[in-house]
């Protein structure tokens, strides 16, 4: 992942990126902890992820627009290669991105978030 | 997906999908999959979709992300979820392919 500008720590004002991290990791393994990859399951994989994430995120309420991203794709060898780039705030914007892998599957998950002015 | 509104400030869907589709064409179009080229382009796919946003003008915070994904049989599935303003914030999604990539942009504007 590449373009994105840095984020403040410990600032009331701008996005928490560690908290969010750690949050996302939680909700991946809530929902596909475990799981084989399976072409019949994966779309509400996907669906389950961003819904169970978006859902934590606001209900920490804080001023901010979030919009959560989630990626599953099967292990086969087969490349996969993301970029993303923002155009904001810099000082209260932020984004996280956790890489989520098993023996089957990888998992992307990107959050943005964007303050309420 | 919004409505697409007359109004000047609403994200413009058609646009934004028009601009979206110019990019991947521009910085990809016609290659294939190559490893040790596949950074340099997800990168200019983003980076020129968002130069071409900022130049309309409106007032719109954005987020752009690519995913490039070789043809190799693996299952990819995307989701999204946003919370935001519904009736000024958008998104558009674009599904590129070609013999041996698949290409998969998204856009996010959310109003100032």
């Amino acid at each position: 992942m590449n373009g994105m500008e840095e984020f403040q720590n410990g600032s009331e004002g701008s996005f928490n990126s560690e908290e969010a991290e750690s949050l996302v990791k939680e909700c991946i393994d809530a929902v596909v902890g475990g799981d084989d990859y399976s072409q019949t399951h994966v779309n509400k994989w996907t669906a389950s992820v961003v819904e169970r994430t978006l859902s934590t995120l606001v209900k920490q309420g804080k001023p901010y627009k979030y919009m959560v991203t989630c990626a599953v794709m099967q292990k086969t060898g087969a490349g996969l290669h993301t970029a993303n780039s923002c155009y904001w705030d810099t000082t209260m914007d932020g984004s996280c991105t956790v890489r989520w892998e098993n023996r089957t599957m990888y998992c992307v998950v990107s959050v943005f978030a964007v303050a309420i002015p | 997906m919004d409505e697409y509104q007359e109004e000047e400030t609403a994200f413009a869907v058609e646009e934004v999908s028009k601009i979206i589709k110019e990019s991947v064409e521009s910085a990809i179009g016609g290659n294939a999959y190559q490893h040790s080229r596949v950074h340099q382009w997800t990168t200019t796919v983003v980076e020129q979709c968002l130069s071409q946003l900022s130049k309309l003008g409106k007032p719109f915070k954005y987020i752009v992300t690519c995913v490039i994904m070789q043809k190799n049989g693996a299952g990819l599935q995307t989701s999204s979820a946003c919370f935001w303003d519904n009736t000024t914030d958008g998104s558009c999604a674009v599904r590129w392919e070609n013999k041996s990539m698949y290409c998969i942009v998204s856009v996010y504007g959310l109003a100032i």
